[in-house]
């Protein structure tokens, strides 16, 4: 266990389900965003949500950490629910690590710069022990060579590895991934995936947004398929990618050109 | 025409005491302006609706009087209105710090607002409040994003203490003034003006250019 990305919960009182989303409806004026989304993330389990563009993946991984606000609807985590205090809100995130499509690491701190600012600004570490925890996770990601670069002097891959990194300074029970290869290099996206792959290896609860269906497939233990805010299937890979039950998933999987 | 160049030579010590005076009002209305400035910026952003609807009216005001008009206002209106009686250079520093502020203001609430949002969103998912989210996440990269237009505001800053000759205020145009009627030697002694406000502004600005060059990609998410 000396050598894994996460210290795993000492998780005898924590709940199984970790985050709970409740008829989770969202609109924009009068376009309906999410129609109604029942789902359970499990302690340990990597959830990947597929489905085409615009049918409310990134808006309800949003309105998971409440960097969204829902119109009705509930989420819970470890059996709270979401509040609208913004000081429990706060709590609830530090405890999400978020990974975003555009990286955005800030551009004005070298690659350790990123990953020390949660663990001194909100978790109160000394300088000392943020550097520890820093150096320890970039070599984690493969990147101890890189300490001091900025963003603007990393590739794409090593930015968002970086930004894993930054996120999991904070000790997360859950990672949230939001299309995190999407904006990289085809040559770049096996570097994260490897890094996400062995994250999920160590037990990590994970919900990726994504359309690398072979990771899916390879690392996800439930596939939820989207389409226009409601789930229209949901389910082990094998079942989704093999033998889909509903035609909607079908049609998403042959425009991608999918064949099993 | 025969240059009189003496008329400049005679009375260096006092046309450089006058650039003293400039450059000590520059540099007062420089710090007042990025203070208050910034203090506006942030009121208009993120104050309630009546202290932004306030700090509009007076950034539009403020845009659409002339520096001038500020000044003798400041100098000539205040002490009657108000009791308040200030001496020249005090006039000058108050009047032309008011007027650049608002230019300060929209400068930095426009660096502000090109952060974009999803440097916010990285700092709100890691737990951050908004407090230390606009302190070490977005003001550091606005203020890279702003040099180029800081660079400007420093060259108006120095540029704008010519016109508080009007009040009498000793520096460096109000002196020249003053040894060009003595010599009628206007062309040797305006042009040495008109040199060495350029002497000192030109290298601030170039200097400031070089330095956004060099820390661009520092604001530059
Ligand atoms: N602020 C907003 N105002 C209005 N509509 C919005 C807003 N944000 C998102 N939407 C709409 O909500 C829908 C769902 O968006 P969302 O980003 O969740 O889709 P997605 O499944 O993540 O798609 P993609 O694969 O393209 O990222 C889209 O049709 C989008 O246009
Ligand atoms: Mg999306």
């Amino acid at each position: 266990m000396t050598d894994t990305l996460v210290k795993l919960p000492q998780g005898f009182a924590l709940p199984e389900v970790v985050i709970e989303y409740r008829d989770v409806r969202k609109q924009y004026g009068e376009f309906v965003a999410l129609a109604g989304v029942n789902l359970e993330v499990r302690r340990g389990q990597v959830v990947c949500l597929i489905g085409p563009s615009g049918s409310g993946k990134s808006t309800l991984l949003r309105c998971t950490n409440g960097l969204e606000t829902m119109t009705s609807g509930e989420v819970y985590f470890d059996g709270m629910p979401l509040s609208k205090d913004p000081r429990k809100t706060r709590l609830i995130r530090q405890r999400m690590g978020m990974v975003f499509q555009n990286f955005e690491l800030f551009p004005h701190k070298t690659a350790l710069g990123n990953i020390m600012m949660g663990p001194m600004t909100v978790l109160g570490l000394s300088e000392e022990q943020a550097r520890t925890r820093a150096e320890a996770l970039l070599a984690k990601v493969g990147l101890s060579d890189k300490a001091g670069n900025y963003p603007a002097n990393l590739s794409g891959g090593q930015q968002q590895r970086v930004a894993i990194a930054r996120a999991l300074a904070m000790e997360p029970e859950v990672m949230l991934f939001d299309e995190p290869t999407s904006a990289l290099d085809p040559e770049t996206i096996g570097e994260v995936l490897n890094v996400m792959k062995r994250l999920a290896d160590d037990g990590m609860t994970m919900v990726v947004v994504t359309h690398e269906m072979t990771f899916a497939r390879r690392v996800a233990d439930h596939v939820v398929v989207f389409a226009n805010g409601q789930i229209v299937e949901q389910g082990p890979p094998e079942q989704i990618f093999d033998a889909p039950k509903t035609t909607r998933t079908r049609d998403f999987l042959s425009h991608l050109g999918w064949d099993g | 025409m025969e240059l009189n160049l003496s008329a400049v030579l005679d009375s260096w010590r006092f046309l450089l005491s006058g650039l003293g005076v400039t450059l000590l009002l520059a540099a007062g209305v420089t710090v007042l302006s990025l203070f208050s400035g910034t203090l506006l910026a942030l009121g208009r952003l993120y104050g309630p609706r009546w202290l932004s609807a306030v700090i509009v009216f007076y950034i539009d005001s403020m845009r659409a009087i002339p520096v001038l008009v500020v000044l003798v206002w400041v100098y000539f209106a205040l002490p009657i209105a108000t009791g308040l009686n200030l001496p020249p250079f005090w006039s000058a520093l108050l009047s032309l710090s008011a007027h650049l502020a608002a230019y300060v203001a929209e400068v930095v609430r426009a660096g502000i607002q090109s952060v974009r949002p999803g440097q916010v969103r990285a700092g709100m998912a890691l737990g951050m409040t908004r407090a230390q989210i606009l302190r070490k996440i977005v003001l550091p990269q606005a203020v890279v994003r702003m040099l180029p237009a800081f660079g400007s505001l420093l060259s108006l800053a120095v540029k704008d203490t010519a016109i508080a000759t009007v009040i009498a205020v000793p520096e460096l145009m109000r002196r020249a003034d003053a040894v060009a009627g003595q010599t009628y030697a206007p062309v040797e002694v305006f042009t040495t003006v008109m040199i060495l406000y350029f002497i000192v502004i030109f290298p601030l600005t170039r200097g400031i250019d070089m330095i956004y060059r060099r820390i661009s990609f520092l604001g530059r998410s």
